[in-house]
């Protein structure tokens, strides 16, 4: 089914690589490990480049489906990188290439003939940078169901009776109190998006992709800007989600990563996964020195 | 002040010093728009200002105040008040000021000691050389003053001993032929009021704010404001200049009351009510009739709104469509970029040459014989317009954050759904103002519809384009017709430029015809400013979707 073949399985692969000798043993160790649950992403030996910069360096990694997966690791290893390629954002940027596979519910997302559409709105993406729309806050949150005609609040809508004006409100209202949002800005649904604050933007762009309803949802540092108590909101309701949806999340804070993820996967500088393992595993007794000392505050 | 005297985070009280530069730049203020007044006779060179001969008075003032800067430059240099001045007024300054004083020497060495050109150009450099060694090589105190007092003390005293005099005149002999050019008192001393003001006040301003990076401040801060008012000045005169001369025609027998308006009659499913317009404005509401007293433009108006809004739809649709497949589809590269520089010629080119291609290509194609018309006129223009709507959009949507297309495309939004329901309309504003500039232009475009649209200079009222009144339907193709589109009409700037052109207006019972012409163009300035009106409306709209309150 597809033509353009991914790189063939790793487990093969002979052992050479850029990374020492100690930590390709300690890769192989926690490939090994099976985690509970369906795989619902199987990662397997990404690449990315930009230009001639190496960003990913052969990254494999499964994400178990009901589960929240936390990417730690030091500014500038890639994280994002990864993320956006789970959901093919990579592929916007002129300058990305990117060599590997990655396979979504067993079908890769690497191949010719993926919808990105498809792909995109079973696979949601919150931004590291928030980014809402110049539109009402309502609007914000509606664009996507909009957009797919599960809603419709139309001007034809309305004249034919198929109006969707409640089933809208009650979306809003689900999404906005999932993001934590919606006992701030109730009463002024019909703003523009632009005069909310850095932190409630975050929360409002978590909110407008949980109205698509995706399966997978990807969080680049959602709490970023958050004070401890939109924190600790944001982090009960990725727990929740955990249970019905695939979570993952990019966080530079090593509680909150230890606090509310099931696995952790650890980047280190250059664009390598050194250590994927359950989270209590990575942070009380992890195979690699680097993982200890970066995961402890030693360095990063 | 002796011990806090050196903080500079909270200025002292104003002292004397800074009290009496206050006043000179004040008053270099107040010379700057007498000159600016003077240029446009609002201040007669050749009459009298508080008493004494114009010229006598400003030369009063330049000496006064070229003495009052000087002493600035004096007192701040040998201590007597406390300032802060660089180790030199710049390169920038020595620049201007030699430049200014090298045509003070050529003027003064070929003219008034008649060495020629030659000795003129030596004399010049010199004093050039000269301006730019004490400007540049003292210390910023003098270095500023110095050569702006010595400037205006120069002008002053030759205003002030009637070098050059009120009935003053100068045709340069170095010209071919010596009666060719004539420069007048009038024409020249307002320059120079103008310009010694300039040097002047800024001047004093650097004296005021202390030499050093305030003074520097509030030197540029000077020029600056005063350049904004005078440019806003002549703006405002060029359009009072329009309205005074073309009130008189364009309200002439206007009355106001009930029934008193022509009739208009609105046809609705078969029935027809006639309104009675309850006031009468003859210029407006009149074409060109010998029967009623006031000869109008109202056909003219017709024309003109027509061609705008024909021209506008074609335009529009077009223009934002291509820029959209240029900015979202094609690949940026090459092809982009040729393109691009295609729309900007086009943009540029002469609007004569839109006429031709206009008569070459559509006045043929309408009718049975060539004929201008409407539609034609309409096209031409849209024609005109399509580059810049073009250019504009391109530039609005590029200006849309990227950030928006990857947020919506990390929804799962296809290309085209997020071109339309973000793209576009975070372009909006700007797109809006490319409309309105556009049509600024061509709202006042003659040559093309000369070409063709044709008319007469006066048209009856009967006459107008009465489009709407004539669309017919039928069952054949193309099932639309409308032939008031086809036909020749009139539009403002037309009718003006024939009325100007022929010069008389007899047949049509106009007997001021210059009047008549005035009255055309205000006309025509309050329906450029009506569709800007709508046009920034418009944009404000679109604006307050985007931005929170
Ligand atoms: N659009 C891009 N073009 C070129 N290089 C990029 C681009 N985006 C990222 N990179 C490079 O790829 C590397 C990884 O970047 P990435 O954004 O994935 O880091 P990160 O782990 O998310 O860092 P942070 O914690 O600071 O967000 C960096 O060296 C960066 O310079
Ligand atoms: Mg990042």
């Amino acid at each position: 089914m597809s033509e353009t073949e991914p790189v063939t399985n790793g487990t093969e692969r002979p052992a050479e690589t850029t990374a020492g000798e100690t930590d390709e043993r300690t890769r192989e160790a926690w490939r090994e490990y099976e985690f509970a649950g369906e795989t619902k992403l199987a990662v397997e030996d990404l690449d990315v480049y930009y230009g001639d910069d190496h960003a990913l360096k052969r990254v494999s990694m499964d994400i178990p489906e009901e589960s929240v997966t936390a990417l730690v690791g030091p500014s500038g290893c890639g994280k994002s990188t990864f993320l956006r390629c789970l959901n093919r954002m990579n592929d916007r940027i002129g300058t990305a290439r990117i060599d590997g596979s990655v396979e979504l519910d067993g079908q890769e997302v690497y191949q010719d003939g993926v919808d990105l559409v498809e792909l995109r709105k079973q696979v949601g993406m919150v931004f590291q940078a928030p980014n809402p729309f110049p539109k009402s806050i309502r609007d914000n949150i509606t664009y996507g169901p909009r957009q797919h005609g599960d809603i419709d609040t139309g001007l034809l809508a309305r004249l034919t009776g198929r109006d969707d004006s409640e089933a809208a409100d009650r979306l809003v209202e689900r999404a906005l109190r999932q993001a934590a949002l919606w006992d701030e800005v109730e009463d002024r649904l019909d703003d523009n998006a632009m005069g909310l604050s850095g932190g409630q933007q975050q929360r409002l762009c978590l909110a407008r992709c949980l109205a698509v309803d995706p399966e997978v949802i990807l969080m680049d540092e959602p709490a970023s800007a958050l004070d401890p108590i939109a924190t600790a909101k944001i982090e009960d309701l990725v727990e929740e989600l955990a249970e019905e949806y695939t979570v993952v999340v990019v966080t530079h804070n090593m509680q909150q990563a230890a606090r509310i993820s099931d696995q952790t996967a650890v980047f280190l500088t250059g664009g390598e996964l050194v250590e994927y393992d359950d989270t209590g595993k990575i942070f009380e007794d992890p195979e690699s020195q680097r993982v200890e000392d970066y995961v402890s505050g030693k360095f990063g | 002040m002796a011990g806090a005297a050196e903080s500079t985070v909270v200025r002292e009280d104003t002292s004397t010093y800074e009290a009496v530069a206050g006043l000179t730049v004040g008053l270099a203020a107040i010379l700057f728009f007498l000159g600016l007044a003077a240029t446009v006779d609002i201040v007669s060179v050749t009459g009298t200002l508080a008493g004494l001969g114009t010229l006598t008075a400003l030369g009063l003032l330049l000496v006064v105040m070229g003495l009052a800067v000087v002493a600035f430059g004096l007192a701040s240099y040998r201590g007597i008040f406390p300032t802060d001045p660089r180790a030199s007024a710049g390169l920038v300054a020595a620049t201007l000021f030699s430049g200014l004083w090298f045509l003070v020497g050529a003027l003064v060495g070929s003219e008034t000691l008649g060495l020629g050109f030659g000795g003129g150009l030596a004399v010049g450099l010199l004093v050039g050389a000269v301006g730019f060694a004490a400007t540049a090589l003292p210390r910023e105190d003098i270095g500023s003053t110095l050569p702006a007092g010595a400037l205006a003390v120069l002008f002053g005293l030759v205003f002030l001993l009637g070098v050059v005099g009120p009935e003053w005149s100068w045709s340069p002999a170095s010209f071919p032929d010596s009666q060719s050019v004539t420069f007048f008192a009038r024409t020249i001393a307002p320059f120079a009021v103008i310009l010694s003001a300039l040097v002047v006040g800024w001047a004093a301003a650097k004296a005021y704010g202390g030499f050093g990076a305030r003074g520097r401040h509030l030197g540029a801060y000077l020029l600056v404001y005063l350049n904004a008012i005078a440019i806003i000045a002549v703006l405002v005169a060029l359009v009072a200049f329009v309205v005074v001369k073309g009130f008189a025609p364009v309200t002439e027998s206007v009355t106001v009351g009930l029934g008193v308006g022509p009739a208009t009659t609105i046809a609705l499913f078969g029935f027809s009510y006639e309104v009675v317009w309850p006031v009468n404005w003859p210029f407006l509401m009149n074409g060109a009739s010998l029967f009623t007293d006031v000869t109008g433009v109202f056909p003219a108006i017709v024309g003109t709104a027509w061609l705008v809004v024909g021209a506008v739809l074609l335009a529009v649709p077009l223009g934002v469509g291509a820029a959209i497949f240029l900015t979202e589809y094609a690949e940026q590269g090459r092809f982009t970029r040729v393109v691009e520089v295609a729309t900007n010629a086009l943009w540029s080119t002469p609007s004569i040459v839109f006429g031709l291609f206009g008569a070459a290509f559509l006045v043929p194609r309408f009718t049975p014989q060539p004929q201008k018309s409407l539609l034609a006129g309409m096209i031409t223009l849209g024609f005109m317009l399509l580059p810049l709507v073009v250019i504009t959009s391109r530039e609005a949507m590029i200006a849309v954050p990227d950030e928006y297309r990857d947020a919506s495309a990390a929804l799962g939004v296809s290309k085209w759904q997020t071109i339309r329901s973000v793209v576009v309309p975070a372009a909006m504003p700007g797109v809006v103002t490319g409309v309105i500039l556009g049509v600024g232009r061509i709202a006042g475009e003659t040559a093309p519809l000369l070409l063709t649209m044709g008319g007469g200079s006066f048209v009856g009222a009967g006459q107008r384009a009465k489009v709407l009144d004539s669309f017919q339907l039928s069952l054949s193709p193309p099932f639309v017709t409308n032939p008031e589109l086809t036909q020749a009409t009139t539009a403002l700037p037309y009718q003006l430029y024939q009325v100007v052109l022929t010069g008389t207006g007899e047949t049509a019972g106009v007997t001021d015809i210059t009047a008549f012409g005035w009255g055309t163009a205000l006309v025509l300035l309050a329906v450029v400013l009506l569709f800007y009106a709508v046009g920034i409306a418009t944009r404000q709209y679109f604006r307050s979707k985007l931005t929170y309150e």
